[in-house]
C-alpha cells in the first residue's frame, strides 16, 4: 500500500475537511490568537503540555463528543492558530464545564478555562459558531441581564422540558400560588427566582456596561441586545422617579 | 492507608451497605485490586500539586497590610468552627449572623432547597437574614454563553458580598454583622475562582475598584474581600451534630449515594473540606459527613467522580447529553451498583440534572427511579419538616414518595395537609419562617424594622 492510495481512502471515506471552506487570513488568526492570550487568566490556565491526557481521559464531554481537552491544550501550547480557529468553530461548545480536568492536570493547567477564555473569544469576535450555540439560551440571557437572575420558576414549562416528565409540579395548583405556599418571602415570585430589588439590578447595569458585556452580547443577538436595552432604559427610569420621590419627600 | 485485612468493620474505606463482604483476596491481590483507585481518584492525586499551590489567602493578609483591600473578617460573634482543607489548611465556617446568598436555580426550580435550610436554622435559632438585595453570581449564564468575562464576574462577586457587609445597616447594625453564606455550589467555585484572580492581579483589581466606586461599594476607597468563602454544605457540615441531636427519623436503613459537585470541589480544590472521620478523608467531607452522622449507610459507587451532566449550555440546548450522562453514568449506576434508595447532592445544577432527567429513561424502555435531594432536605425531612411545606418535594420529579415511605412518612397524608394549607395561602394566611419586613433593606419598599435577634 503506497502513501498516495491511503491519501485516496481518506478522501473517499471521509473527505477533505477543508474543502469548500474559504481560507481565513492568517492577520486575522493571529487576531483571534491575541485576544485569547490577552486575558489575565491565560498563563495561570496554561502551563505546559506533555500530552498525558489525564484530562482527557476523565472528560465526560469526551464520551459523547469528538472533543478532546488534551487537543485543546495542544492547539494553545503550540500556538496552532488555524486549529485553534477550527476548534472554535464548534468543539469548544462541547466543554461541560465541569473543571474536572483541571482538577486532575499534573501541571495545574484548566482546559476548562482555556475553553472559556477562547468562548468569550468567539463572541467578541461575533463567530457564526458562537450564534448559532447561543440562539437557545437567549432566555436565560434575557432574564440574567435584565434582572440579574438567571433563572426563574416560569421558564420551567412541560413545552420548554417535555422530556423532564408531565409534572412541573406534583401537587396541582395555579404557578403563583405554589410559589406562595413556599415559607421564604423572597421566593412569591413567578418572573424571578427571587425578589430583586430594583436598585441592585441598576447597580448591575453599571456593570454589564462597565465590562463590556453589552458590546458581546450586541455581536452575537443584535435583537436580544435592542431589547435588554429597552427594559434597562425602563428600569432606570422607573429608579430614578423613585429617588426623585424620595427626595420630594425629604424636602 | 492501613492493609485491609488488619481493619475492623467500622474503619472499612467506604460504606457498603449492611450485606456488604469482603472479597476473599489476600491483602497483595486486595491492594493491587484498589490501587488504581487510590492512585487515580483519591484526593492523593490532587494532593501531587500540594507543593506549587500558594494559600490565596497569605496574598490576602500582605495586600490588606499594604492598604490595598479590606478584609471581612469571620469574628467570634459569628462563631466559627475550625475545619482541615485539601492540604491540612485551616478554615473558619462561620455558624451564626449569616447572609443568605441565594441561587437562582434552587430557589426558582428547587425550592425546598433554600427553604430547608432556613428552617434547619430556626430550629437551632440561628440567626440570619435572607434580603432582596443581591444578584446570581452570574457564572451559570457565563460558563454556558460565555457572555461574561472576569471583570463582570469579579464585579458582581465584590458587590454581592459588599452588601452582605453593610446589610445589618437597616437593622441598625455595625458593618461586618452577617457573613455570607453561599448557596450555590456554581457561585461558590465561581466567587473563590475571582478571589484568586483578584488576589493575583493588581491590574484586575484596579479596573474593579473603579466600577465598584461608581456604584458606592467600596470601603474606605477600598474592595472588600472576604476571609472566607463559605458553602451553606460546610455549615451544614460542621453543624451535623446539631442536626442529628434533632433527629426525629430513623433513617439507618436507607442507602445514600453521594455526588459531589465539580464546582464545589474540583475547581478550587485547595480549599475543600477533607474530614479524617468522613471515609477515611478519602472524600470530600460534606454532604457524606451529615448523612453518616444522620445513621445512613452511604454506599459508594463507580462513578462518583464524575459530573452530573448538566454542562451549563448542555441542560438547556445539548439535552441528550444531559439526560444520557445523567442516567447512565449516575443514576443508573447508583441503582444498580449501589442498591441506593437515595441520591443526594449539595449544589443546584446537579439536584436539577439528576432529578428531572430520570423520566426520559422510559423512552428506551429501562426506567430508573431514584430520589435526588439536597443534604439539607433530605436532613430536614428526618428532623421532622413537613415534606411538601417545607421540604417542598412536590417540585422533584424524582419519586421522592418511595423514599418517604421507606421513611415511614405518610406522604399522602402529608401532601392532603398542603393542598389544605394552599386554601390558607390563597386567602393570604401564608406562613414564613421569618419577618418579611426584613427582606427589604434599602432601596424601593424600604421600612426600617429593629433588630429581630
Amino acid at each position: 500500500m503506497t502513501g498516495v492510495t491511503a491519501t485516496t481512502r481518506v478522501q473517499e471515506f471521509i473527505g477533505d475537511p477543508l474543502a469548500g471552506t474559504t481560507p481565513v487570513a492568517r492577520e486575522k488568526l493571529e487576531e483571534i490568537f491575541r485576544d485569547i492570550q490577552a486575558d489575565l487568566r491565560f498563563d495561570h490556565e496554561l502551563n505546559g503540555c506533555l500530552n498525558c491526557g489525564i484530562c482527557t481521559a476523565t472528560c465526560p464531554s469526551a464520551h459523547y463528543y469528538d472533543y478532546s481537552p488534551r487537543e485543546i491544550v495542544q492547539l494553545l501550547w503550540t500556538e496552532n492558530l488555524e486549529g485553534i480557529y477550527d476548534a472554535m468553530q464548534e468543539k469548544i461548545w462541547a466543554c461541560a464545564q465541569c473543571y474536572t480536568c483541571a482538577a486532575r492536570c499534573p501541571f495545574g493547567n484548566s482546559p476548562g478555562g482555556l475553553v472559556m477564555l477562547m468562548r468569550e473569544t468567539a463572541i467578541k469576535h461575533g463567530m457564526e459558531s458562537a450564534k448559532n450555540v447561543l440562539r437557545p439560551f437567549s432566555r436565560v440571557m434575557l432574564k440574567l441581564i435584565s434582572t440579574g437572575n438567571q433563572l426563574s420558576p416560569d421558564m420551567i414549562s412541560k413545552d420548554a422540558f417535555p422530556d423532564w416528565g408531565p409534572n412541573i409540579s406534583k401537587v396541582d395548583a395555579p404557578l403563583a400560588l405554589l410559589r406562595k405556599a413556599i415559607p421564604v418571602p423572597t421566593l412569591h415570585t413567578t418572573k424571578t427566582a427571587w425578589e430583586v430589588n430594583l436598585k441592585t439590578s441598576v447597580e448591575l447595569y453599571t456593570i454589564w456596561e462597565e465590562t463590556g458585556v453589552l458590546e458581546s452580547l450586541k455581536a452575537v443577538d443584535p435583537n436580544l441586545f435592542d431589547v435588554i436595552g429597552d427594559i434597562m432604559d425602563e428600569k432606570r427610569d422607573e429608579y430614578a422617579e423613585w429617588l426623585e420621590e424620595q427626595e420630594e419627600e425629604t424636602t | 492507608m492501613s492493609n485491609p485485612d488488619e481493619r475492623t468493620a467500622s474503619e472499612r474505606f467506604t460504606g457498603h451497605g449492611a450485606e456488604w463482604k469482603s472479597a476473599p483476596l489476600g491483602a497483595k491481590d486486595a491492594q493491587s485490586a484498589t490501587a488504581w483507585v487510590e492512585q487515580i481518584i483519591d484526593r492523593r492525586s490532587m494532593l501531587t500539586n500540594k507543593d506549587r499551590v500558594a494559600d490565596v489567602r497569605d496574598a490576602m493578609w500582605e495586600l490588606e497590610k499594604d492598604g490595598e483591600i479590606l478584609v471581612h473578617r469571620v469574628t467570634d460573634e459569628h462563631r466559627p468552627v475550625h475545619v482541615k482543607t485539601l492540604y491540612g489548611w485551616d478554615k473558619k465556617i462561620p455558624t451564626t449572623r449569616l447572609w443568605h446568598h441565594k441561587s437562582c436555580g434552587q430557589c426558582g426550580n428547587i425550592p425546598g432547597y433554600p427553604t430547608s435550610l432556613l428552617w434547619l436554622m430556626n430550629q437551632m435559632q440561628i440567626e440570619y437574614l435572607d434580603e432582596t438585595d443581591q444578584t446570581s453570581c452570574t457564572a451559570w449564564n457565563y460558563h454556558g454563553s460565555g457572555i461574561g468575562n472576569v471583570e463582570s464576574l469579579a464585579a458582581v462577586f465584590l458587590r454581592n458580598f459588599h452588601q452582605a457587609y453593610v446589610a445589618a445597616k437597616a437593622q441598625g447594625l455595625p458593618d461586618g454583622y452577617y457573613y455570607p453564606l453561599v448557596h450555590c455550589g456554581t457561585s461558590f467555585g465561581n466567587y473563590k475562582e475571582m478571589r484568586s484572580f483578584l488576589m493575583h492581579s493588581a491590574k484586575l483589581r484596579e479596573r474593579v475598584r473603579k466600577i465598584l466606586g461608581k456604584l458606592g461599594r467600596l470601603v474606605d476607597g477600598k474592595i472588600l474581600i472576604p476571609e472566607e468563602i463559605v458553602h451553606y454544605s460546610e455549615w451544614l457540615h460542621v453543624m451535623r451534630e446539631e442536626v442529628a441531636k434533632r433527629r426525629v427519623i430513623d433513617c439507618s436503613g436507607i442507602r445514600a449515594t453521594i455526588h459531589p459537585a465539580c464546582h464545589v470541589y474540583k475547581m478550587i480544590p485547595e480549599d475543600v473540606i477533607y474530614d479524617e472521620t468522613v471515609l477515611d478523608g478519602n472524600r470530600v467531607a460534606v454532604s457524606t459527613g451529615i448523612m453518616q452522622t444522620l445513621g445512613t449507610q452511604v454506599i459508594d459507587y463507580s462513578t462518583w467522580y464524575d459530573c452530573c451532566g448538566f454542562g451549563f449550555r448542555h441542560i438547556i440546548s445539548e439535552r441528550e447529553f444531559t439526560r444520557s450522562f445523567a442516567i447512565d453514568r449516575k443514576i443508573r449506576v447508583a441503582v444498580e451498583e449501589a442498591h441506593a434508595d437515595v441520591m443526594i447532592g449539595h449544589d443546584t445544577g446537579c439536584i436539577t440534572t439528576l432529578d428531572k432527567n430520570q423520566w426520559i429513561s422510559k423512552a428506551d424502555g429501562r426506567p430508573v427511579g431514584l430520589p435526588v435531594l439536597a443534604d439539607c432536605q433530605f436532613a430536614a425531612l428526618v428532623c421532622g419538616a413537613h415534606p411538601y411545606k417545607i421540604v417542598q418535594s412536590h417540585w422533584h420529579a424524582s419519586a421522592t414518595e418511595g423514599l418517604m415511605e421507606k421513611l415511614g412518612i405518610d406522604w399522602r397524608a402529608r401532601k392532603a395537609e398542603f393542598e389544605e394549607y394552599l386554601k390558607d395561602v390563597a386567602a393570604g394566611r401564608g406562613e414564613t419562617l421569618y419577618d418579611p419586613r426584613r427582606m427589604i433593606t434599602s432601596g424601593p419598599g424600604f421600612k426600617r424594622v429593629g433588630h429581630a435577634g
